[in-house]
């Protein structure tokens, strides 16, 4: 990334960005002292630095925001749709504030020799001295001003619940969500909380999954709101990280703040009306055929081997049988048989090996429900021990 | 068998075609270049170049450095119709052709019993039927063939070995061979490194820790001048692009939108006419300091719509967000190749959303 000069005052809507340095205003704000230790320290960066922004013209915002203030010491990064603060334990000799490059003060974490490290700004250089041990580092700071305030935990809307529950609700369907920006409302997950059901919805238009979670207790109130996909793996990340009990999720109009455990994590909300979901699935199938779901994944994740370059991965069922098969010009072909209680007229349907892997996959355990009604027209995975699993999934057109 | 290719360029060609149509311009100081305060020279003849003027050169700075030269607008159906005959010549010598432009080519020579004097007799039949100088390089791989043509302009004819052409440019920059630009240049002036020579002799490792394990050794592979690249007459588009630089720089961010719209409906009606589509779109933004970013991004489905490509595209402008005024942009569709895979294999269907 290209570093913005320090002196391009260009009459702009970003310019009040990009106002020349002024070193007086760096003196007042920022006043950091503190120790910690190494390993604290590492670890709270690798979180913490996973949201910065790698690729924005905003220096800063690929930086790490360090606050000592009298309460501790938090870290925070952000790069404008996601912000993370995450608490580092230390010992604050002199509240303040200071942005460190992200990168850079990860790396420096990483081979810092053990023990406590000491972090001091010093303003008249514009740089931090980190010392740990015989090692002294002077690391130049971001500018503060820059770095966007992050928001506070709570808001309009403010639930908590099991972090288990909705961690594992977020694992069965973010891989369905969108990465096309194009559709900025597919690369959400739709999630919806009332009285003692936690739903999350996603789809990119080829696949769509819906997992209903029954809650312990009911929840005081409810909220539905479209959260990026990002926003939430990262959540689940830090929730397993961090092994809190519960989840706080506070939504505003446009943003949702989560907390778990001295962790918050906030991110806009994407805007627009999610698709309805229901009116996709049919009403009626014409096969529907319960399968043990190990097997079948086992056997598709072996066939897929040979569906490259785009093949589809071939379902043939005839009576009593299905065969998963597979073929790509120049590379090979592979098939294997799967006794199924398939009735009927064969008929043969395609889908893309990884969509067809994701479903079989999010269904954790036991049989699945295959729900099939014609070659072109959509099938259904579904959970058959009755945990409120759906992927829906489009097929190939086959040439043959 | 070794392979031997030559490298053929014609000598200012723009200004050469337009000596030839305006013959009393001969031995004056030509430039050809756009009007406009952003123009840059497309070819300068020799008499300009011995003031400095060199190609890509802005016009204005050239115009300083020979204020007596005499700028020529482009005229580039003019330059195809020489360009035209002077490759039928070339393929009336050589089978296997690889046009990079309107003026030059690299010819495989495999094939022939004397490929020394069949490039001759090709330079001269080039001289009489379009008046155009030729000059040739003949070595033992592409990379060799386009230095040497390089090497004795204009009306040069340089034959290479490998190993000569190593001890000829071992004290060169870098930069002398194709493919490593100012920045890789000045990246390797950085590290100690000043000529060809010591790029050779630089091992695999310090390269490869610097410029990364694909690049690093490549950058040294050049410098020895190895090179298999094949000579390919069919060069497949991967990606079409169009940009656009302003006469002045452009700080609002809806005037830019409103450009780069405008640039990719053009860029749309071009694929669409040759029934293409991409699944890249990138955008690309210079700003008033001549730092260049380009940002892309891949969807699911390729396309050409001229819709689909500008809202994207104004997004990654939107993401970049340029911190200073902008010079040029441009926008990009590329991925044609797995476009093309992807029409042969299956449709996905998709649910209806």
């Amino acid at each position: 990334m290209r570093g913005v000069p320090a002196n391009s005052g260009h009459p702009r809507a970003c310019a009040q960005i990009h106002k020349p340095y002024d070193s007086e205003s760096f003196f007042e704000v920022s006043i950091v002292k503190l120790s910690a230790s190494c390993q604290e320290l590492l670890t709270q960066l690798q979180t913490v630095s996973r949201v910065a922004s790698t690729r924005s013209a905003v220096q800063a915002l690929s930086g790490v925001q360090l606050e000592a203030g009298d309460s501790g010491v938090e870290l925070r990064a952000t790069d404008m749709e996601i912000g993370l603060r995450v608490p580092l334990e230390a010992e604050v000799q002199r509240p303040g504030t200071v942005v460190l490059p992200g990168r850079l003060m990860l790396d420096v974490a990483r081979q810092l020799p053990g023990g406590d490290v000491s972090i001091e700004l010093r303003p008249s250089e514009g740089d931090v001295e980190v010392v740990s041990g015989p090692a002294r580092f002077h690391i130049r700071t971001l500018r503060s001003e820059d770095f966007p305030p992050l928001p506070a935990p709570g808001g309009d809307t403010v639930v908590t619940m099991p972090a288990e529950a909705f961690v594992q609700t977020v694992a069965r369907v973010s891989r369905s969500a969108s990465r096309d920006e194009t559709r900025p409302i597919l690369t959400g997950v739709l999630v919806s909380a009332s009285g003692d059901e936690l739903r999350m919805v996603a789809t990119d238009s080829y696949r769509l999954s819906v997992k209903e979670t029954k809650l312990d207790a009911p929840l005081e109130t409810g909220f539905e709101a479209n959260v990026p996909a990002r926003a939430l793996d990262e959540l689940s990340r830090v929730a397993a990280q961090v092994g809190a009990e519960t989840i706080e999720i506070g939504v505003r109009t446009n943003q949702v703040v989560f907390r778990v455990g001295g962790v918050v994590l906030s991110s806009r909300l994407i805007d627009g009306q999610f698709p309805n979901y229901r009116q996709l699935l049919p009403e009626t199938y014409e096969h529907e055929l319960h399968v043990p779901g190990e097997e079948l994944a086992g056997v598709v994740r072996r066939i897929s081997l040979m569906a490259q370059k785009n093949a589809p991965l071939r379902l043939s069922f005839t009576e009593g049988e299905l065969t998963v098969s597979a073929q790509t010009p120049d590379v090979g072909e592979a098939s294997e048989p799967l006794p199924v209680p398939f009735a009927g007229e064969p008929f043969e349907i395609g889908f893309n090996p990884e969509f067809l892997r994701d479903g079989l996959e999010s269904v954790a355990s036991g049989d699945v429900i295959l729900k099939l009604i014609s070659p072109l027209r959509p099938g259904l995975i579904e959970a058959g021990d009755g945990s409120g699993f759906l992927y829906l999934i489009m097929p190939i057109r086959l040439n043959v | 068998m070794s392979r031997c290719i030559a490298h053929l360029d014609i000598d200012a060609f723009y200004a050469s075609v337009e000596l030839q149509r305006r013959p009393e311009l001969q031995g004056l100081p030509v430039i050809v270049a756009g009007s406009g305060p952003r123009a840059v020279v497309t070819t300068a003849s020799y008499e300009a170049r011995r003031f400095g003027v060199g190609s890509a050169m802005p016009a204005a700075r050239a115009m300083r450095l020979c204020p007596e030269a005499v700028v020529i607008a482009p005229d580039f159906t003019a330059y195809r119709e020489v360009s035209a005959r002077v490759m039928e010549l070339v393929r009336g010598q050589v089978d296997d052709v690889e046009v990079m432009g309107l003026d030059e080519a690299y010819l495989d020579l495999g094939g022939l019993l004397s490929p020394r004097a069949a490039m001759r007799r090709l330079v001269v039949a080039i001289r009489e039927d379009t008046g155009m100088s030729a000059s040739v390089g003949i070595g033992p791989n592409k990379l060799v063939a386009n230095v040497a043509s390089d090497a004795e302009k204009p009306a040069g004819f340089v034959v290479l070995t490998r190993e000569q052409a190593c001890a000829r440019f071992a004290g060169a920059r870098p930069g002398l061979v194709p493919g490593i630009g100012p920045k890789t240049a000045a990246r390797l002036e950085a590290l100690g490194i000043a000529t060809l020579a010591a790029l050779a002799a630089t091992p695999d490792d310090v390269l490869a820790a610097h410029f990364g394990a694909r690049q690093g050794p490549w950058l040294a592979r050049r410098a020895r001048f190895e090179d298999d690249g094949a000579v390919t007459s069919e060069r497949i588009a991967v990606s079409e692009s169009r940009e656009t630089t302003f006469d002045t720089d452009i700080a609002g961010a809806h005037r830019l939108e409103e450009i780069l719209r405008r640039l990719a409906g053009e860029l749309c009606e071009g694929l669409a006419r040759h029934e293409r589509r991409g699944r890249t779109i990138a955008i690309k933004v210079r700003l008033d300091d001549f730092s260049t970013i380009t940002r892309a991004r891949t969807i699911a489905q390729p396309t050409n719509d001229a819709a689909t490509v500008a809202d994207l595209a104004v997004a990654l402008l939107r993401e970049y967000a340029p911190p200073r005024p902008v010079r040029l942009v441009g926008v990009r569709v590329a991925a044609f190749a797995e476009a093309e895979a992807e029409a042969a294999s299956a449709p996905q269907l998709a649910l209806p959303l």
